[in-house]
């Protein structure tokens, strides 16, 4: 085949060759190819298979409508080749075949049409019963079309951006180019999407048009060179609209070039007006084998020529249904194709400057006339034209059939932003009855086909968006209204799909191989509108996501049911098949660390993820934790609890928004002194716990979970919005390091580090005090007892944090100090029967539940959240009750989430484990479970399930009262 | 084999006058409650009052996951039942339901996530339904493809394992009802819309529809989303219920890589792989109330996110098709099923949120009893709207819900 | 769908800015304990309706002021009150 021509519309660079691997020989295309076309350079026609019938399946339209030309590229399955842009080195394969595309050993599969009519699975495949299992896994092999590898690790480097824009013109084309200049003329920022590598769209390699002097080429230039160097433009090539949402939110992707700094981009576009001038593609026709390798759209072979300089074939047949079909016949005759017959579905109506050329050179034309079949095993070598309504036919041999019923617009952008289109009688189109305001179209979406029209059309949209926006250009948008006005209007577009006849590879879907038969099936079975039939053929839910079969089958069922007028299918996001890659894009969730991250990491530490935050769950391999228990019993331990929430709240009302949300009486705290209080929901669940200490006249602070910091501001302003209480909320917890000193050597480790006084008289259990580390770092500094011994809690500003760690530890070298994590504190507060809520607690737990009661404060003056449901629960003697439990066995240790049962007979699930730890402290396997109240007596035996072992043997616990430890908290308050 | 009889009623005759049960919306729960009370209670004349077409809420736009790994002894029987319906109902229909029974690996992301799981796993052990914990390792044989690196947002610290679950062709089991309701002889009304229930002395006596009046004492109101709407409309009362959007999406058809259905909680992330060979995946609800059916900019992107960090290898495979249905949530993430309180004669079956799909059939199986005997099923008691004002949640989650302002 | 929210502070921002805080039922019911009934029907009853619903958000990520808002469930778009309301 002659290479490459030499036209001045042509887009590929010959000098620079660009090798890649075909079935593992090399090949080349040059600069500028997509992978489809570089392949069509290189004689490759038969590009995979199809779905089911495994039939060959070649290039047939240049915008990525159907899975033809789905390739694995660089082991990336379903690549649309058509659009994808050739680099280096690309390694290409053909999927669902076996052995070859050209020699498939699956191809008899296209024989076998008659035992799978449209939904066959539904009614066959179940009985016997036995028979489906083995069915679905063979279902399963054969279904889905590229094959992934699971250790496939994708290698592009993928970023996102998110621009903001007062216009959004979505495609490139002669309307859209108009639109972002006319919006631009009133300055508004205008950002325009255009998913090929160049602006231009039709324009870019059509040279006739009725009455322009100027080639289209010429005009689409010259437009582009004004947009480029317009400031007010920012034009995105290789970017496809993917999604279109309210309020007029666009997102999309760029694929980008080797000379770009990323490989795939996501972009999400907050506009304020959106114009869709996205153009028309071509409606596929139906006739016998309408999807034959060396069957392609008019678009198509037009395109290979103008822009890739490949001569589509040598002997041509046009089946065709619109002028453009027409012209592109006639500039391919020019360009050196033999042209045999052009048959059009239309019998007048032609643009006659068209038919005269026509004539000129001497090509048959047909009007009236349409493809019945196309003949050729694996490529098309002859076609059939046939007369409509009277069935006279004429075969013309020829390599390459040009085929299309008419045109469709492009109109799914439309769909997105204006809801479900309706049919125009005029144009035969899907187009919007209305449009949501800012939203505009133009161009030949609309199914304006006039050059002058197109353009007009482009400029009136873009005033109109300017004055959508606020620009004062009503005045424009009028004129461009008047000037639009008085030029060719839309198109009258055929509706014709076939001639009527009994063939069975006519082909409705390529993708999913789904044919008009099978539609006729369909409708034979009750479904009768098109989007049943879509979920019942699964016409138009392939890859090429509706592109072949988006516009035809509501025509079709409406023709076949003569009774509606056609009702397109929903149209759904993303409009283009979108790598999760290029969607993930950078993101990444963000973390928290806390001041002393690294020195713990240091350390040895083993983290955990708690909320946002990382948190020292271990420092050691020792998952049991013994020695960093053993530690803060007998000596001290320092524990980084920074994570918790911790807030001020000050002014006249804050006492008042603190009593609202607390369940206890916060006018009750003393001076010095530190209020333990918890936070329920209206259902008297608890949702936080913490403490509060009051530190001035009107002024708080308190702590919160380390979960709860991000919701406490709202909650609080939440359950105070009706009142005009004044009060102020700082939440400090990004600010606010904590450290916990604990153990009965905590004061020794101490009173190294501070001149204030911390003896048990002056600073006793309960109590907080402010003073200073080293005579300069302030601390807030609490004694609290979670753990269970004396214990230090030093609240200390974040960026003092690292250097009161490294202090502490210092101080306690000598005595052993270590840090301890957070398992380590579960397992001594577990000793002690402190709750963490979510731990021992769960969605429907109340405070009474958990033996709170003595938090909850009945006669406030403000009345809590939570108040009226608690006590509307406090009479039902069945809610599951926070229980302490000991083991049976001193070894077996349980896991937690271990379910309790009554007994071993009847197996009623009563409640279960919260947390369960062999206690070295304790000498026994104690836990905290949630039992129902009738089984929270103490002394009371119960059966308990790990969930794995045997179901007949359980292990056994007794119901203890709790602390485990130190029941009487002395150690807390030496 | 391949009977050309209409699978698809078309029209039914015409309105009746009088039914003895009129079940507003055609979804999957009414198509069941309406094939039970026909094949088990012996109630022929029965109307489904649909307003669009069978299926074309939530019925058609779920990700057919079934499973009964719940967490309460409340509704681990009711999926059970569901669960095992599958084969039976393909076998009295003489529809294929597709039943694939892949099994479900749910993963855990942490000690705490562990610790809940198997509460859920011993408690549907002991009530007979297949779960186990798989630790990291075994969780990653079982799905070659999952990321066990420790540098991800959420390691993978396990995984509930529930082999008898799967997932079922959605559109089947509509189709599949629909033609044995209507062959048992059910009326199904498409394009009807129920417009108000009428009462009278606190009974209810017939239901407006666009299509006119009928008579009739025993209203089932269950239409998915929209039934909280519709019995506040209709009646005045208002339910626990908040209406959420919920998304889906799918990828490209693919030769097979997830052999279970995957899902993670801490991701909000489920994926499986449709017999068509796509991987379909969800999850997300943007936490306020909307009925627009419309998909999401954030979600979309998230899911992608999401799902190569958990599964790196799909970063090469791409998104074709995303939408949208809607959830009905209650406070407690149960279904209401009640009936006679606090109008006799009304009876409604909602609240499901998410689970609708996997439980249609024991449901509706149950449903119909009720309806045909006005006796509750034990099985259903549980379930009853007062329960949320004698504060007896139902545990069927641990941790709060985010789509109320209440936490 | 990508709602847009007029925070009254912050103007017109990205709706995920946002925190939902239910259908707006008024304050609290008075007085020292409420009826199961009275307290079902503040805490957990919605209207559910499909159409304008005066809604409470909290501008979450912004200023973190509670108020009221018109929005329609139907299209997910903030709308002006209606007439009758402020």
């Amino acid at each position: 085949m002659k290479r490459r021509l030499s036209l001045p519309t042509r887009r590929v660079d010959l000098q620079r060759r660009i090798p890649f691997f075909y079935k593992k020989r090399t090949c080349y295309g040059v600069k500028g190819d997509t992978i489809a076309t570089a392949l069509y350079a290189s004689g490759v026609r038969i590009f995979g298979r199809s779905l089911k019938y495994h039939r060959p399946r070649g290039l047939y339209s240049m915008d990525g409508e159907c899975s033809n030309t789905m390739m694995t590229v660089d082991g990336v399955p379903n690549v649309r080749t058509e659009t994808t842009l050739l680099r280096e080195d690309m390694v290409i394969e053909e999927q669902n075949v076996l052995f070859s595309a050209r020699n498939d050993l699956l191809g008899f599969m296209d024989r076998l049409d008659r035992f799978m009519p449209a939904g066959f699975y539904y009614e066959s495949l179940h009985k016997p019963a036995i028979l489906w299992p083995m069915a679905a896994k063979m279902v399963r092999k054969a279904a889905g079309l590229g094959h992934i590898d699971p250790g496939f690790r994708f290698s592009g480097i993928c970023d996102e951006i998110y621009p903001a824009a007062d216009v959004c013109v979505i495609g490139g084309g002669p309307a859209g180019m108009s639109a972002a200049l006319a919006a631009a003329a009133s300055g508004m920022r205008v950002i325009l999407l255009e998913a090929r590598p160049w602006l231009g769209g039709s324009f870019d390699y059509r040279l006739y048009a009725a009455g322009e002097t100027m080639p289209l080429y010429e005009q689409a230039g010259e437009l582009s060179s004004r947009v480029a160097s317009n400031g007010g433009i920012r034009v995105f090539t290789r970017t496809a609209m993917v999604g279109g949402y309210n309020d007029n939110l666009v997102t999309a992707v760029t694929e980008g070039t080797p000379e770009d700094p990323f490989d795939y981009r996501y972009v999400e576009i907050r506009t304020k007006s959106v114009i869709v001038a996205t153009g028309a593609r071509e409606r596929p026709l139906l006739f016998e084998n309408n999807e034959r390798p060396g069957v392609m759209q008019p678009d198509c072979a037009l395109r290979l020529a103008r822009t890739y300089g490949i001569l589509p074939g040598r002997d041509a047949v046009f089946s065709v249904g619109h002028d453009f079909g027409l012209e592109a016949a006639l500039d391919l005759s020019d360009l050196g194709v033999s042209v045999r017959a052009v048959a059009d579905v239309r019998k007048d109506g032609h643009d006659p400057a068209l038919l005269e050329e026509i004539h000129r050179r001497n090509i048959a034309f047909f009007p009236g006339w349409a493809a019945a079949l196309a003949e050729g095993n694996k490529k098309v070598n002859s076609v059939r034209l046939s007369q409509i309504g009277t069935g006279r036919s004429r075969a013309f041999s020829c390599d390459l059939l040009a085929a299309a019923a008419g045109h469709t617009p492009a109109c799914e952008p439309l769909a997105l932003f204006c809801g479900r289109l309706a049919y125009n009688e005029t144009t035969g189109y899907f187009l919007p009855g209305k449009y949501p305001p800012g939203v505009f179209a133009a161009g030949r979406v609309l199914g304006l086909e006039a050059p002058t029209s197109i353009r007009a059309s482009g400029e009136w949209a873009g005033h109109e968006a300017a004055a959508f926006c606020g620009a004062d250009c009503h005045a424009a948008a009028k004129d461009a209204r008047k000037a639009l006005d008085g030029l060719p209007g839309p198109h009258a577009g055929s509706n014709w799909i076939a001639h009527p006849g009994p063939g069975r590879k006519r082909f409705v879907c390529f993708d999913e191989d789904v044919t008009e038969k099978n539609v006729r099936q369909a409708l034979a079975r009750g479904f009768d509108v098109p989007e049943l039939i879509k979920r019942f053929t699964a016409a138009g839910t392939g890859p090429g996501q509706g592109g072949i079969s988006g516009h035809n089958l509501p025509l079709l069922v409406s023709a076949l049911t003569k009774k509606n007028a056609a009702v397109p299918t929903t149209v759904r996001p993303p409009l283009r098949p979108v790598l999760l890659s290029a969607y993930a894009g950078n993101g990444r969730e963000m973390t928290k660390k806390t001041p002393v991250h690294e020195a713990q990491a240091k350390q040895g530490a083993v983290f955990r993820r708690v909320g946002s935050w990382h948190r020292a769950r271990y420092f050691s391999a020792d998952l049991d934790v013994t020695e960093e228990v053993a530690n803060v019993r007998s000596n001290v331990g320092i524990l980084d609890a920074s994570t918790l929430g911790c807030f001020r709240i000050f002014g006249p009302d804050a006492l008042s928004a603190l009593q609202r949300v607390y369940a206890g009486d916060m006018s009750a705290i003393r001076d010095g002194r530190i209020k333990y209080a918890a936070m329920c929901n209206h259902d008297g669940c608890v949702i936080d716990d913490g403490v509060v200490i009051r530190t001035g006249t009107n002024d708080y602070r308190f702590t919160t979970s380390t979960g709860r910091a991000g919701e406490t501001g709202e909650w609080i302003r939440y359950h105070t919005r009706f009142e005009k209480w004044d009060f102020h909320l700082v939440n400090l917890t990004d600010g606010t390091g904590v450290i916990n000193l604990a153990g009965p050597r905590a004061r020794d480790v101490l009173e190294k580090i501070t001149d204030a006084d911390i003896s048990n008289e002056a600073f006793s259990f309960g109590s907080w005090r402010a003073f200073r580390l080293a005579g300069g770092i302030p601390v807030t500094c609490m004694r609290l007892g979670f753990v269970g011994e004396l214990s230090f809690e030093l609240n200390i500003p974040a960026s003092f944090m690292q250097a009161a760690w490294d202090m502490l530890l210092e101080a306690g070298r000598d005595m052993a100090l270590r840090p301890f994590g957070v398992e380590a504190q579960n397992v001594l507060r577990l000793e002690k029967g402190h709750v963490i809520l979510g731990q021992e607690s769960e969605q429907r737990t109340n405070l009474l539940d958990l033996n709170l009661g003595f938090l909850w404060s009945r006669n406030k003056d403000i009345k809590p959240v939570g108040a009226d449901a608690l006590g509307q629960a406090e009479s039902d003697p069945n809610r599951l009750t926070l229980t302490g439990i000991r083991m049976a066995d001193t070894h077996a240790v349980p896991p937690d989430g271990s379910v309790i049962v009554n007994n071993a007979a009847d197996r009623r699930v009563i409640g279960y484990i919260g947390t369960i730890r062999k206690s070295a402290a304790v000498g026994a396997v104690v836990g905290m479970a949630l039992v129902e109240g009738p089984y929270t007596r103490e002394g009371t035996r119960l059966a308990i399930y790990d969930g794995h072992s045997n179901m007949n043997v359980f292990q056994h616990a007794t119901v203890v009262r709790m602390p485990f430890y130190d029941p009487e908290g002395e150690r807390m308050r030496i | 084999m391949f009977g050309m009889k209409k699978i698809l009623p078309g029209f039914a005759p015409p309105l009746k006058f009088s039914y003895d049960a009129v079940l507003i919306g055609g979804g999957l729960h009414n198509l069941a409650t309406a094939w039970f009370l026909a094949r088990e209670q012996n109630m022929n004349s029965v109307a489904i009052i649909e307003k669009n077409y069978i299926g074309y809420g939530g019925a058609g736009r779920n990700t057919a996951i079934v499973r009964a790994n719940q967490r309460t002894r409340e509704n681990i029987p009711l999926y059970k039942e569901a669960l095992d319906l599958w084969p039976v109902m393909t076998r009295e229909l003489d529809f294929n339901l597709m039943f694939y029974n892949c099994g479900n690996v749910n993963l855990l992301h942490s000690e705490a996530a562990v610790k809940a799981a198997r509460v859920n796993v011993a408690t549907a052990r002991l009530m007979g339904v297949e779960s186990h914990l798989l630790d990291a390792a075994e969780t990653q044989k079982r799905v070659p493809a999952l990321n066990l690196s420790h540098q991800i947002t959420h390691p993978v610290h396990g995984a509930m394992y529930h082999p008898p679950g799967g997932i079922v062709r959605h559109d089947a089991v509509v189709w599949g009802l629909a033609r044995g309701a209507a062959e048992n002889g059910v009326h199904i009304h498409q394009q009807t819309e129920a417009l108000g229930i009428e009462t009278e002395n606190g009974k209810v006596t017939g239901v407006r529809t666009s299509a006119g009046t009928i008579a009739t004492p025993r209203v089932l109101v269950s239409a998915g989303g929209y039934s909280a709407g519709l019995i506040y409309h209709m009646l005045g009362i208002k339910l626990p219920i908040s209406v959420l959007t919920i998304q889906a999406m799918v990828t490209q058809p693919l030769k097979p890589l997830l052999n279970h259905v995957v899902s993670s909680g801490a991701y909000h992330v489920y994926a499986n792989q449709t017999l068509k060979g796509e991987i379909a995946t969800g999850a997300h609800m943007d936490p306020w109330p909307n009925y627009t059916t419309q998909t999401t900019a954030g979600y979309i992107k998230h899911q992608a996110e999401a799902l190569i960090e958990l599964l790196p290898c799909l970063a090469g495979v791409k998104f074709m098709r995303s939408w949208a249905g809607l959830a009905d949530m209650t406070p407690d993430m149960a279904p209401i099923m009640d009936g006679n309180d606090p109008v006799e004669g009304l009876f409604m079956n909602c609240g499901w949120g998410y689970f609708g799909f996997k439980s249609c059939t024991a449901a509706g199986r149950h449903m119909a009893r009720f309806v045909a005997t006005d006796q509750c099923p034990d099985r259903l008691k549980p379930f009853t709207l007062r329960r949320f004002e004698n504060h007896r949640l139902m545990g069927e989650t641990a941790a709060l819900v985010n789509y109320t302002p209440d936490n | 769908m990508s709602l847009l929210i007029q925070c009254p502070i912050c103007g017109r921002r990205n709706g995920y800015e946002f925190r939902y805080g239910g259908e707006d039922k008024g304050p609290y019911p008075d007085g020292p304990s409420i009826s199961p009934a009275q307290w079902y029907d503040y805490v957990h009853a919605n209207t559910c309706r499909a159409g304008v619903v005066r809604e409470w958000w909290c501008h979450r990520q912004g200023c973190g002021l509670w108020f009221t808002l018109f929005r329609d469930t139907g299209t997910n778009v903030q709308v002006s009150a209606p007439e009758g309301e402020q």
